[in-house]
């Protein structure tokens, strides 16, 4: 079993590949800082997190990463268009109540956009559904349903629907085997564990 | 301001200045400028008087200090205690101190009230040296931006050549960023909390309700009124009023609630005449308030207050912070309905904006506008935080 923490590294890295250097990054859902502070270690980002958590913002604050208490959608409306190179939205996009919403205003105020989640549609998560009939538990779910904060399960499938539907190019994508590490061949939607998403306006 | 929250006093208990996080002892210092100041206004003086307080050492290369700026009713006297007599501390005691979040093992910290004031530094009722008389109203229109450029000359006069951080509340944190504002290379750090780049309508209003009830009681006599003396009962109506806006519905109700006064014993306490205890707290607010503080000085500093205002000042709130080369940190707190969260977001949306390093906080404290004097453990750890940060260096290699 990979450690949380090993998982957490190979995701900073392939976002990282993907983030010019020097670039201005916007990170949807900084939690405690730790993606912003990697990029500003590796590629020298100008950066700023928003979280609605005060606990996570000061984590932010004592590590140097900048950070805005709020909600996401509001602090973006704030921003003229395009002001930053780069919007992140890594594992936050299954929690937000309006992801559309949250993905144009992204895709307005960023020229390209990250989206990393977990896909839902794992073949572990289908099996345990199919044999147990219980709602999916894992690393990402962990919670019962009565006691979860509101959860948009995403899979592969319905993420790239999304962006067809909405006119959003893809320019890359990369897709994670369950280990989260190793390059996942064929049919994504059912092995693939994590994805990673480049994206655009058109 | 309030009273009671700038700093509780405990009855019964060791005397403050004993204990190993106090500064102890301070002593307050003049500084004495002997050359003219201009005010924005263009209007001058031919010197001017700064009280001010420092605790802590300034280090070897003078980049340890830490400014503290006060609010509309404040003063220099920030941390420890003037006598071992004292029934308070310095208003933000609870944040200054050895081991605090504002450790004063660390940095050297500096506090000045205000051009303007009047707890000794030069304000309308100091004397006039051409007629020997109080200035009065004939004092100089003071804008937040005179205030800070009074306080550099203090800090060129300290040695001190870079400013750690600057940090205050409320208009304390109007002069911080102003700070940031026209000395860039001077501020390293800005901590607002409780603050905002322009007051509302709602704020210029209550202040001017304030104005006027000093200036329509008889003894204000257009300034010119003796030392002891001057409109005492439109200056506490000033501060009653002005005290429920730094306070909030829900922390009166539950200090005060509908209770009337016991004073009046327990046979009287249903009768329609026995005063509720928020009146006599009000009261009691308004008449310490008369006896710590300068009517005409409440005129300057509360139209300093509402004449403060970055977007008018500079085009745009952006164009304000083009020069800044601080970082910012904005602390907003969720009851604070006098400079409510929403005008403390905008300060550091506009940095951000202008491509500035700022963060913004927000507490959900119900304690209104005074949230900001709260004892309260995450704001220590988030000042803390902002002034020390970890330069640990994470190993991101597998």
């Amino acid at each position: 079993m990979i450690k949380p923490v090993e998982k957490r590294t190979i995701d900073m890295q392939i976002i990282g590949g993907w983030v010019e250097p020097g670039s201005r990054v916007l990170d949807l859902g900084c939690g405690r800082g730790e993606l912003l502070d990697y990029l500003a270690q590796k590629k020298q980002v100008c950066g700023v997190g928003v979280d609605l958590d005060f606990s996570r913002i000061t984590a932010c604050v004592r590590r140097g990463v900048n950070a805005y208490q709020g909600d996401m959608t509001a602090f973006m409306r704030s921003f003229p268009e395009h002001h930053f190179d780069r919007v992140i939205c890594s594992r936050t996009v299954h929690e937000l109540n309006d992801p559309t919403g949250v993905i144009l205003e992204a895709l307005r105020v960023g020229r390209s956009l990250t989206v990393g989640f977990v896909n839902h549609a794992f073949w572990k998560n289908r099996l345990i559904a199919l044999v147990r009939g219980r709602k999916v538990r894992n690393v990402v779910y962990p919670t019962e349903w009565f006691e979860s904060r509101p959860a948009n399960p995403v899979s592969i499938a319905d993420f790239e629907d999304f962006c067809g539907k909405k006119g959003i190019r893809i320019v890359r994508s990369v897709h994670l085997l369950g280990d989260w590490k190793r390059p996942c061949p064929v049919l994504p939607n059912l092995l693939a564990g994590y994805a990673l998403y480049d994206l655009t306006g058109r | 301001m309030t009273d009671d929250l700038e700093a509780p006093s405990v009855p019964g208990s060791a005397p403050g200045h004993l204990s190993p996080g106090d500064v102890g002892l301070a002593q307050p210092r003049d500084f004495v400028y002997g050359h003219p100041f201009t005010f924005r206004s263009g209007q001058t003086l031919p010197g001017f008087t700064l009280r001010y307080e420092t605790y802590g050492t300034l280090n070897t290369t003078r980049d340890n200090a830490v400014l503290i700026c006060h609010a509309l009713s404040g003063d220099h006297h920030c941390a420890g205690w003037h006598s071992p007599e004292d029934r308070k501390p310095g208003w933000w005691n609870n944040l200054i101190g050895p081991g605090k979040a504002v450790d004063t093992r660390r940095f050297f910290v500096v506090c000045a009230n205000v051009i303007g004031g009047c707890q000794g530094s030069t304000g309308p009722s100091s004397a006039d040296p051409s007629t020997g008389k109080p200035y009065g109203i004939a004092f100089p229109f003071v804008t937040i931006s005179d205030i800070v450029r009074s306080q550099k000359l203090l800090l060129e006069h300290l040695g001190v050549d870079e400013v750690h951080a600057a940090i205050g509340g409320s208009m304390g944190g109007m002069i911080a960023t102003q700070f940031s504002i026209e000395f860039p290379s001077l501020v390293r750090r800005v901590l607002a909390m409780a603050s905002t780049a322009r007051e509302s309508a709602q704020a210029i209003a209550f202040n001017e309700v304030g104005r006027q009830a000093i200036m329509q009681d008889p003894a204000w006599n257009r300034g010119d009124y003796p030392r002891d003396g001057g409109p005492r009962v439109g200056l506490a109506i000033a501060r009653m009023m002005a005290h429920i806006t730094y306070v909030s519905d829900a922390s009166m109700d539950r200090k005060f609630g509908r209770r009337r006064s016991p004073a009046q014993g327990a046979a009287a306490a249903d009768a329609l005449d026995a005063p509720f205890e928020v009146e006599n707290y009000l009261r009691h607010q308004g008449q310490t308030f008369i006896n710590r503080f300068d009517a005409n000085s409440y005129l300057t500093i509360t139209r300093a207050l509402d004449q403060f205002d970055l977007a008018q000042a500079y085009g745009s709130l952006e164009k304000a912070f083009v020069p800044v080369q601080a970082e910012t940190l904005v602390v907003g707190f969720a009851s604070d309905w006098l400079f409510p969260p929403e005008q403390n977001r905008e300060i550091a949306l506009a940095l951000l904006r202008a491509g500035k390093r700022a963060n913004y906080a927000e507490l959900a404290t119900d304690l209104g506008h005074d949230s900001f004097l709260l004892e309260s453990e995450e704001l220590y750890t988030l000042v803390r935080g902002f002034l020390e940060r970890e330069q640990v260096v994470f190993d991101f290699t597998i």
